[in-house]
């Protein structure tokens, strides 16, 4: 089984089910040969030749990042929602601070969560474009031309999450890089007054970047997992937007532990700057969110090698 | 080369395909036909990999299609439902797949020509007739320049122009060596393109042969003749491999005879022909004769409404 993305291209052999001695012996002699003469047009019966031929041509890791990459740009979602995150983030950051006045904010909030609070609703869009990125796959039926050009399968998922988590990540960083100082021009002899040079706000930022993008993740594994976009998209919001705040009435303080470490909670704290004592620290969230992650991705890779497309 | 070894696919109590057994050589075009239902593309998806077999395996060249360092190159398949994001260009669509396999630009650009999407190649997918999409699944087929060619149904929603041109298309994959692997339901369109045939029905396999023998174990090929003198052509035809039957005192029924030499033996001893007519237009019920106990859901015209006449 293909466990690591590098690994795809290098054993063509291993994955060939039930090889009777046929094939074994059809793999003994053929090597592989990348030499192999090109078909020359017009040729009538040239089976080993024919079927042999190579042109340099091959899955690679980097080859399907690319393709992933490629197939993100060239959707129109995909701009308009990154776009679109990126505006609601600056301007909901710049409207909440301009009408802010001294200590009208909760005890709790910091001036960082305060001027992002636009990612609340960047935060659904990336997760609703991480869905899209696997699970629309399988709505338009595109997931089987995926399979047919790389049938091993995983090295696509792997892709996807990279590219995705990557780009996600990049968007949120200048989205919120540029939020906070446009913010913080209204918030002058204000209590929520900071700069980027005050201690916590830099890695605020970074992680409220790297939660999102995390999440966006989580979701494009719901997509892989539940292959529909409705179904990803209602796990999305059951489990990572309503199940915290059904949890946070129940009047069990093991469930306010475990709920912080609950995928929302979790990104919430990795963009805090006041921890309060129902938040993790910054370290231990950045794990929780990568062990969401990690544990979804993986459930997605098992079924998705077993699973007909 | 396609090889399938005892394949069955079973979903649940239902199994689909049983214990199918085939080769499709390259270099020629094999028909892959059988009524709706009997299991034409489940087997296509497996020898793609992307179903996997209750139990048998398929080979494509030398081993499974997966186990292939460049499988594009080995097989490029259209398949039956269709598998584009209708939201990419024709263009953009060609070059996702391209790059996975570090196929250049150009390339997808010539496959573009080739199938005839030039002016359409940068419009959204979305807006594409069916003929269109189809053509778009036969250029991501053809992308890699691949050995084999695999292809479900594809003169589906075609107009008669579109049609032409795949069996132009399919005969010039074959002259180039490759292999080719095309299903249909219909016979009639098979015996113009197909020169091998491989044929099921409920799953099963029903017959593996050429086209060429598949008509004359049909009996066609059969040629009526109507002359006055019935009984003299009849001995003077007579012959091994010649079958002649009686219908009617004028009428004959030649087959393993051609109408040439119908005519000219008639000729040549001055009888008289009245008609002379080649029965070849029940291809399609031989075919059909074949399959009729595996249709999925056939459909009962006649029967019952004679039933219901005797009844009233």
């Amino acid at each position: 089984m293909t466990g690591r993305p590098g690994d795809a291209p290098s054993r063509p052999q291993e994955q060939c089910p039930a090889a009777g001695p046929a094939s074994a012996q059809a793999m003994a002699s053929d090597a592989y040969a990348p030499t192999a003469p090109p078909r020359t047009p017009g040729a009538t019966s040239t089976p080993a030749g024919a079927e042999q031929r190579n042109d340099g041509y091959g899955v690679t890791w980097p080859r399907v990042l690319h393709s992933e990459w490629a197939k993100l740009w060239s959707l129109r979602s995909t701009w308009i929602s990154l776009i679109a995150t990126c505006v609601v983030t600056v301007v909901l950051g710049m409207a909440v601070a301009g009408t802010y006045e001294s200590g009208s904010a909760d005890s709790d909030v910091g001036p960082v969560e305060l001027t992002l609070l636009g990612t609340q609703f960047g935060q659904i869009m990336i997760a609703v474009l991480g869905v899209l990125v696997t699970a629309g796959e399988y709505a338009t039926g595109m997931i089987r031309a995926t399979f047919a050009a790389v049938p091993r399968r995983l090295p696509v998922l792997w892709a996807k999450a990279t590219v995705f988590g990557a780009v996600a990540f990049a968007v949120m960083l200048v989205t919120v890089f540029l939020t906070f100082p446009l913010a913080q021009g209204f918030l002058s002899g204000t209590d929520m007054e900071a700069g980027l040079g005050d201690p916590g706000v830099v890695r605020a930022l970074c992680g409220a970047a790297a939660g999102i993008a995390l999440s966006g993740v989580l979701c494009l594994g719901f997509g892989a997992l539940l292959r529909g976009v409705p179904a990803a998209i209602g796990a999305y919001i059951g489990a990572v937007l309503v199940l915290p705040e059904v949890a946070g009435l129940l009047p069990y303080g093991a469930v306010d532990d475990i709920t912080a470490y609950l995928p929302s909670k979790a990104t919430y704290a990795l963009m805090a700057t006041h921890h309060g004592p129902d938040l993790l620290a910054p370290g231990p969230a950045l794990l929780a969110m990568g062990c969401w992650v990690a544990v979804t991705l993986a459930a997605a890779a098992l079924l998705i090698k077993r699973r007909d497309v | 080369m396609i090889r399938a070894y005892g394949l069955t696919k079973r979903y649940g109590e239902k199994t689909v395909v049983q214990d199918l057994t085939f080769t499709v050589r390259p270099g020629t075009v094999t028909g892959f036909l059988g009524p709706n239902g009997a299991g034409k593309s489940t087997t296509m998806r497996m020898l793609l990999g992307l179903d996997a077999p209750t139990s048998g395996r398929a080979t494509i060249g030398d081993r499974c299609y997966a186990a292939h360092p460049a499988p594009l190159c080995a097989a490029g398949a259209l398949l039956e439902a269709r598998s584009i994001h209708p939201g990419r260009s024709a263009r953009g669509h060609l070059l996702a797949l391209a790059h996975t396999h570090g196929i250049p630009r150009r390339q997808v650009t010539a496959v573009i020509e080739r199938v005839g999407l030039g002016e359409a190649a940068d419009r959204r997918v979305k807006g594409f007739s069916l003929g269109m999409g189809q053509r778009l699944g036969i250029a991501a087929a053809l992308l890699a320049d691949p050995a084999t060619v695999i292809l479900d149904e594809p003169v589906n929603g075609l107009d008669p122009e579109g049609v032409r041109w795949i069996r132009n298309l399919l005969k010039s994959l074959a002259a180039e060596g490759r292999t080719v692997f095309v299903s249909s339901h219909l016979m009639s369109e098979m015996a113009l393109t197909a020169e091998h045939l491989v044929i099921i029905g409920r799953g099963r396999l029903l017959a593996d042969t050429t086209v060429e023998r598949f008509v004359r174990d049909a009996g066609l090929g059969v040629i009526k003749v109507v002359t006055p003198e019935a009984g003299r052509l009849r001995e003077l035809l007579a012959g091994p491999g010649v079958d002649i039957a009686g219908d009617g005192p004028d009428t004959l029924r030649i087959g393993g005879s051609d109408g040439e030499r119908i005519g000219r033996t008639a000729a040549a001893h001055s009888i008289p022909v009245f008609e002379l007519t080649p029965h070849s237009a029940s291809l399609e019920e031989a075919f059909m004769d074949l399959t009729r106990d595996a249709v999925e859901y056939p459909a009962h015209s006649e029967a019952p409404a004679t039933a219901h006449g005797a009844a009233a």
